[in-house]
């Protein structure tokens, strides 16, 4: 069956045509990803990113006694922190979008890092290996603290006790309103629907007014 | 290669960049004071858009090693951050979270990509 011909003055048309697609590069959105030592972050960001993800290394100034040596170069004590980064592009979105995975451990040596990643993000996804479930006390509370949205990833390990979400929702005192999900970090279907989980759980949040990394969102838990 | 040598000593950026920061390359070369490193930087950038923190990881450098580099490439009109789709600049302040609007279209980006993926009912 042969489609009418195009005509110029249809709007329909001229907002599907592809082969204009908008001026200007696509937008960058982020999402962090944090979790204890080996709770499957590289791997996570490696199921939907479109290039193996890359170890790229930050050094941060420290007041601690932890820190790496720097062969003396710089008076301050820096420590040197190592995070993943991927990415994927999303050309079919409503808006030509590119998301950006930063995938960072937990301690809370990492804190400065994870305040430069936060910033503007979409949101976090904490992580959960059931085995080390206190590693992720640390990046709960500073994403809670920050008023950035987050969820809970419960990872799968083969042999691992399973955990029902609920009880990690209970063991980490969570409250209702985020999400917990389980996951296998290795499967691209799981890890693409966490995300679409924490971007609904964004979207919640932004519909509940802005929240501002300020004092008065953390004295109020009611 | 340590941030000290690549930069010949210096330790700050000149430009505000965030680890998400995208350059292109533009219509500068670079000059024959700057590093050699930065034809590295110019090299990958003309392949592709780049963030900062791909540049750092591709090249094996420390972030700020890159944005030091960067700066100089970026007041060269070597490097140039790329204008975004004029729509979706909605927000003036990049600190502030993506607009609902952005949000859903990412939403609808992913599902179009993993129509398999498993989203959860929300909480709350
Ligand atoms: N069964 C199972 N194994 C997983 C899962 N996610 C990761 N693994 C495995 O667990 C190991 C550690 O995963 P990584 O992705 O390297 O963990 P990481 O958090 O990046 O680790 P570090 O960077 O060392 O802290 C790897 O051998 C993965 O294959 C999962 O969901 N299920
Ligand atoms: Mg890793």
């Amino acid at each position: 069956m042969p489609s009418p011909t195009p005509r110029p003055g249809d709007p329909a048309v001229g907002l599907r045509t592809p082969s204009r697609p908008p001026a200007g590069a696509p937008t960058v959105l982020k999402v962090v990803i944090a979790g204890g030592f080996g709770a499957g972050k590289t791997t996570a960001v490696g199921a939907v990113s479109e290039i193996t993800p890359l170890s790229t290394e930050e050094y941060l100034t420290e007041a601690s006694a932890d820190v790496d040596s720097l062969e003396g170069v710089e008076a301050k004590q820096t420590t040197t922190v190592a995070f993943d980064f991927g990415r994927l592009s999303l050309p079919d979105a409503p808006v030509p979008l590119e998301l950006f995975l930063f995938g960072t451990p937990g301690q809370d040596r990492f804190v400065d890092l994870w305040y430069d990643l936060s910033r503007g993000a979409v949101g976090a996804v904490v992580l959960v290996d059931t085995r080390r479930l206190e590693s992720s006390f640390t990046p709960v509370s500073f994403f809670e603290d920050i008023g950035l949205p987050f969820v809970v990833a419960v990872n799968q390990f083969d042999g691992a006790h399973r955990y029902h979400p609920e009880q990690v929702r209970a063991a980490l005192e969570l409250p209702a309103s985020v999400p917990v999900v389980t996951c296998d970090a290795r499967d691209p279907n799981h890890v693409a629907g966490v995300l679409l989980t924490l971007v609904g759980h964004a979207v919640k949040n932004a519909a509940a007014g802005p929240v501002r990394p300020t004092s008065t969102t953390t004295l109020q838990d009611a | 290669m340590r941030t000290y040598t690549l930069t010949r000593g210096r330790t700050k950026p000149r430009h505000l960049l965030g680890l998400e920061t995208v350059l292109d390359a533009g219509p500068g070369r670079p000059g024959p004071a700057q590093a050699e490193e930065c034809e590295e930087i110019l090299a990958l950038c003309r392949e592709r858009r780049r963030s900062v923190t791909e540049l750092a990881g591709r090249l094996r450098w420390p972030v700020t090693a890159v944005k030091i580099l960067v700066s100089d490439l970026l007041d060269a009109d070597v490097l140039v951050v790329p204008v975004t789709a004029p729509y979706a600049a909605s927000d003036t302040d990049s600190d502030a979270s993506p607009s609902t609007q952005l949000l859903a279209a990412l939403s609808a980006g992913l599902k179009r990509k993993w129509p398999d993926a498993i989203a959860y009912p929300q909480a709350g």
